[in-house]
């Protein structure tokens, strides 16, 4: 039922804003639905957190604390950019980013497209999580590509076109590669357990049986899956789609897809992660995810201080996020995924709030170039901008902010797993991070008024940004306890020790 | 026993067509004309979709008749009709232009199907001894091999049409290991799959279709204002 | 001894007294084919007469090697079709190294020929020469690989137990490399026989002549022996082909009965390759001579498959 729920809501809510003819109607039925979609989310979560496990049609879609914790983001992070999508759109109409008043039909079109779009990316990123079947779950990773490009090609300017076709196209390529590593698991567990039907490919059926798989093909399946996903994941060498699509896209999709996409990535990766590790053993898998992680937050560093437009920073903090993860995921231990599932929910509140303080600061002065802006938003945004430069301390982790205590979560699990160099390198380059980060903001937002003192335009992209900031707050000192319930038990999944239930 | 009852002709048939599907896919590697490669790759889906068949009959396995009569349907008719009306309806010119030349190209394939050889054998001994003799397992090195030349012409190729087409032949490679390996994913999965590439090419073409309205040409090396 | 003394004996006078009949039947054929009455099948034994018959003219510049070219092409040629299996899966004669002695004979009367063309002192010959070799310097690495392809699924590169082995196999023919390394001897075959696409045979036009041009400066008995080489190069060659990849048929003992199955068959099949290759010659214009290379690029890369097939598919290769 609740599955039920949570998956045809959104597509409830795309079909009906596919036919009708008023915005307003389409922003209300995006609202309900983005309220809907979370409701039903917490709903799943309580399931969860009161049976173990939940799953119907046979094991068809299955749900544990992992795809809990997926679902309750994805669709957290859904609800904050329903209200700001509003008022971003609003205001983009108001500055005449769609063109001239002469033909609303077309403005009419393109919001269509977003509000249609959306809910259809928002249930395939559900439908990663609660798939219980490897394969479906590939289908559905697929199909959040597919609902997000048009959103990348949203103002159908040149280079949005641009971005849009690396993304297409490296993210085509990797979910090959995904598939290709889901076609050997299917393979090994096949000849491992002799099943042969839809069934072999289930997650309760592999992950009992992944001890007897064969191991070269078990270790081909995993780097696959690892290039694929850790594409999707927009981990580096592969992440150069990255910038242009989070540049190019709307704010609200930019936002969806550093939080949504990455965490469905990064939760399909575990997914074999944990197979892998009990076929293989710990070594293996830690080495690459290392190697892979400490490369892309050693990638984002000097994009970081380099960055002349703070959208594409924002994006390469995203990689810079992504790397820890999954250099969380690689120190493993105890420590390793609690770490990296911490900082999956922190990452998943605070990157929005970037992104709106962003979208606000870009439609305040009209471009997203660090160098053009001669600073001083603070006297334009008296909202956003401060919130900027506060989002900006808590994404590079420093204290109190929650994300603080996940990275140092992570730099403890490589200490604990004797990855001391690791750990101490990951460090620094955090060091570097934030320097760049910060110093790019604060030139931002600090220094003297440009012009007249103004006030934030539109309350629907003010709202969002304070609801935010103060939850962003309230993590750094205190996590309800159901949520850190939730995320243990993510991570005792992701570490294979048995669950306790009460 | 009718000759075709014999286990030994379907081997043999499945053995041909793999190698020729290769064969195509070198082709598709080697040649300049736009059109010729989408009527290779039809002709790579239709001999695909006879090794599905003919591993269908020889395992009695009927699920996978739908995936042959999918890839038959999707990837030998519909996609090359849809592909040629678009390279018709935007009138681009219709010679490839690779980054790498052509003999080099059909050398570095020829590399990359003996790697793919490599690769693949671990493989094969993985399956034993006493399974190595079962139909179309032979087939993997092929799967592999397209795998990898598609992805090398995505690399090398230039413009937006022939990169879709890579990607393309790159499926073709994945639905033949799929085939080759397991006999097939679950039917849900396939048609899962089948959803995806016929939704994504789509989706591509309309992206082809404004890159070259926008930049009046397809050459993906134009994009590239979007850098640091 | 004796029996051995009447096979080769037997098959030096097939292939001396046959192969001017297939050049003769193909010309025929292409000439109904082109819908023109043409000469009669016996045409080139009349040629060969008529040649043979008459006086010669020698160049002053040519030294020692013209005159020398004939015979060695000649004898060559011969020699490589005694080492061939033809109507009996036991070959006259067995050399070192089997196929490779046949491919270095046809190549060492080849350069020889090469040789006479440049030695002339002609232009014409000359540019011939070097026409001539540029094609083979990748003809032949593409006749060697696919020749490779087959022994390695024989075993062997004896030609003899090539032919016996493709004899036991079910479904042999069905193999990939198989059926690759003959798609790259067949093209093989066009250009070392001179046939459109690669070079044509009938005309003396400039811009495209191979073959021609080389002998351009050779008349009378030399002309003879040198067109009877040809004749007998295409012989060997389709032969080789024929038994290397069809050998259904062909008698593994010498007696009456199977020899006699073996003849008939083996000249039906040889009629049906020689009708094939009109209809390639028929169907395809003349291709520009820069061309020329691409087309036996096309047969190196469907040899290397081959190869490469064998190991790809292990024993189904």
């Amino acid at each position: 039922m609740t599955f039920a729920l949570l998956l045809l809501i959104p597509l409830a809510a795309s079909g009906l804003t596919a036919i009708s003819r008023e915005r307003r109607a389409m922003e209300a039925i995006h609202l309900l639905s983005a309220l809907g979609g979370f409701a039903a989310a917490v709903l799943l979560a309580g399931e969860v957190l009161s049976r173990g496990t939940t799953s119907c049609w046979s094991g068809f879609l299955y749900a544990d604390s992992l795809s809990a914790l997926v679902v309750l983001l994805g669709s957290f992070v859904y609800l904050a950019c329903a209200p700001y999508a509003i008022g971003y759109f609003r205001t983009d109409e108001a500055n005449q980013v769609f063109g001239t008043e002469e033909n609303p039909h077309e403005h009419l079109a393109k919001l269509r497209k977003y509000f249609t779009l959306t809910p259809l990316f928002a249930f395939s990123m559900s439908l990663v999580a609660v798939a219980g079947n490897l394969g479906v779950m590939w289908v559905a990773v697929e199909g959040t590509t597919l609902a997000s490009i048009f959103l990348v090609t949203f103002y159908g300017r040149p280079t949005s076109l641009e971005a849009a076709w690396k993304y297409a196209m490296i993210a085509g390529v990797g979910l090959s590669m995904a598939l290709f590593g889901t076609i050997l698991v299917y393979y090994a567990a096949q000849h491992s357990t002799g099943g042969e039907s839809l069934s072999a490919l289930n997650w309760a059926v592999l992950v009992g049986g992944a001890a007897r798989f064969d191991r070269t093909v078990t270790r081909l399946a995993f780097i696959l899956v690892l290039l694929g996903y850790g594409a999707k994941a927009g981990i580096a060498p592969m992440h150069t789609w990255k910038p242009d699509a989070y540049s190019e896209a709307p704010v609200p999709v930019a936002a969806l897809m550093a939080v949504s996409v990455l965490n469905c990535a990064l939760y399909a990766l575990a997914r074999f992660y944990v197979l892998t590790v009990n076929c293989l053993g710990p070594a293996f898998p830690s080495q690459l995810l290392i190697l892979f992680g400490l490369l892309s937050i050693g990638i984002a560093a000097p994009f970081i201080l380099v960055q002349r437009n703070y959208r594409r920073l924002l994006a390469y903090s995203s990689i810079d996020q992504g790397g820890i993860m999954v250099l969380g995921l690689g120190f493993g231990g105890v420590l390793g995924p609690l770490g990296m599932l911490l900082h999956m929910t922190f990452h998943s509140v605070t990157k929005p709030l970037l992104f709106f303080c962003a979208g606000n600061a870009q439609q305040q002065t009209g471009n997203d170039s660090l160098k053009k802006t001669a600073g001083g938003l603070l006297h334009a945004l008296p909202v956003s901008a401060p919130m900027f430069l506060m989002a900006t301390l808590a994404i590079t982790g420093t204290p109190p902010f929650s994300m603080f205590q996940s990275e140092f979560t992570v730099m403890r699990a490589g200490f604990a797993g004797q990855h001391e160099g690791m750990a101490i390198l990951f460090v620094a380059l955090l060091v570097a991070i934030f320097a760049g980060f910060f110093y790019h903001i604060a030139q931002l937002v600090l220094g003297p008024a440009s012009g007249p003192p103004q006030r934030e335009t539109c309350r629907w992209k003010t709202y969002p940004v304070v609801a935010l900031s103060v939850l962003v707050v309230v993590m750094g000192f205190w996590l309800p306890a159901p949520v850190y319930a939730l995320v243990e038990g993510a991570a005792r999944i992701v570490t294979s020790t048995p669950a306790v239930h009460p | 026993m009718y000759f075709w009852q014999d286990p030994q002709f379907g081997d043999r048939m499945i053995t041909l067509m793999a190698a020729f599907v290769l064969v195509l896919q070198i082709t598709m590697v080697a040649q300049r004309w736009l059109i010729t490669n989408i009527r290779a790759f039809a002709v790579q889906s239709l001999l695909l979709a006879g090794i599905a068949n003919t591993v269908a009959y020889f395992n009695h396995a009927p699920h996978i008749y739908a995936a042959a009569a999918l890839t038959l349907v999707l990837k030998a008719i519909l996609l090359p009709v849809f592909l040629r009306r678009l390279v018709a309806r935007i009138e681009i010119r219709q010679e490839i232009e690779p980054l790498v030349n052509v003999p080099l190209s059909v050398i570095i394939s020829g590399l990359l199907t003996m790697l793919a050889y490599v690769v693949a054998e671990p493989l094969r001994a993985a399956s034993g001894p006493g399974d190595s003799a079962a139909l179309g397992h032979n087939t993997l090195p092929v799967a592999i091999a397209l795998f990898l030349i598609g992805f090398f012409m995505m690399v090398s190729r230039r413009k937006a049409l022939t990169q879709v087409l890579a990607l393309l032949s790159l499926e073709n490679g994945l639905f033949l290991a799929a085939i080759s390996l397991t006999y097939g994913m679950p039917l849900i999965i396939e048609l899962g799959i089948f959803f995806d590439v016929l939704v994504a090419v789509m989706i591509l073409a309309i992206l082809v279709y404004r890159i070259r309205e926008t930049f009046d040409s397809m050459d993906v090396s134009r994009l590239s204002r979007l850098k640091g | 001894m004796i029996e051995r003394f009447v096979s080769v004996i037997g098959q030096a006078a097939m292939v001396l007294l046959f192969s001017p009949l297939i050049a003769g039947l193909g010309k025929a054929l292409k000439a109904r084919l082109q819908t023109r009455r043409g000469p009669g099948v016996l045409q080139p034994y009349r040629d060969l007469y008529k040649l043979l018959r008459k006086g010669m003219v020698i160049p002053d510049t040519a030294s020692w090697i013209f005159p020398l070219t004939p015979f060695v092409l000649f004898s060559t040629t011969l020699l490589a079709g005694l080492l061939i299996p033809a109507v009996s899966a036991q070959a006259p004669l067995s050399l070192f190294g089997g196929v490779l002695a046949v491919v270095y004979l046809l190549a060492l009367g080849r350069f020889f020929l090469a040789l006479g063309g440049l030695d002339a002192g002609t232009p014409f010959g000359g540019l011939g020469s070097s026409r001539e070799m540029t094609i083979s310097a990748i003809a032949e690495p593409a006749l060697m690989l696919a020749v490779f392809t087959v022994a390695l699924g024989a075993g062997s590169t004896n030609l003899s137990s090539m032919a016996k082995a493709a004899v036991g196999q079910s479904w042999h023919f069905l193999a990939p490399s198989q059926m690759l390394a003959f798609a790259a001897l067949f093209i093989v075959l066009i250009a070392e026989t001179g046939r459109i696409p690669v070079d044509n045979p009938a005309t003396h036009l400039e811009l495209t002549m191979i073959h021609e041009a080389m002998i351009l400066e050779y008349s009378g008995p030399y002309l003879a022996l040198i067109e009877w080489s040809a004749a007998m190069k295409q012989m060997v060659l389709m032969t080789l082909l024929i038994n290397v990849f069809f050998p259904y048929g062909l008698s593994a003992d010498a007696s009456p009965l199977g020899m006699t199955v073996s003849i008939l068959l083996f000249a039906a099949k040889l009629a049906a390759l020689a009708s094939a290759v009109v209809l390639v010659e028929t169907a395809n214009a003349k291709l520009r001579l820069f061309r020329v290379p691409e087309l036996l690029a096309v047969a190196f890369v469907l040899s290397a498959l081959a190869l490469i097939s064998t190991f790809l598919f292990g024993s189904r290769g």
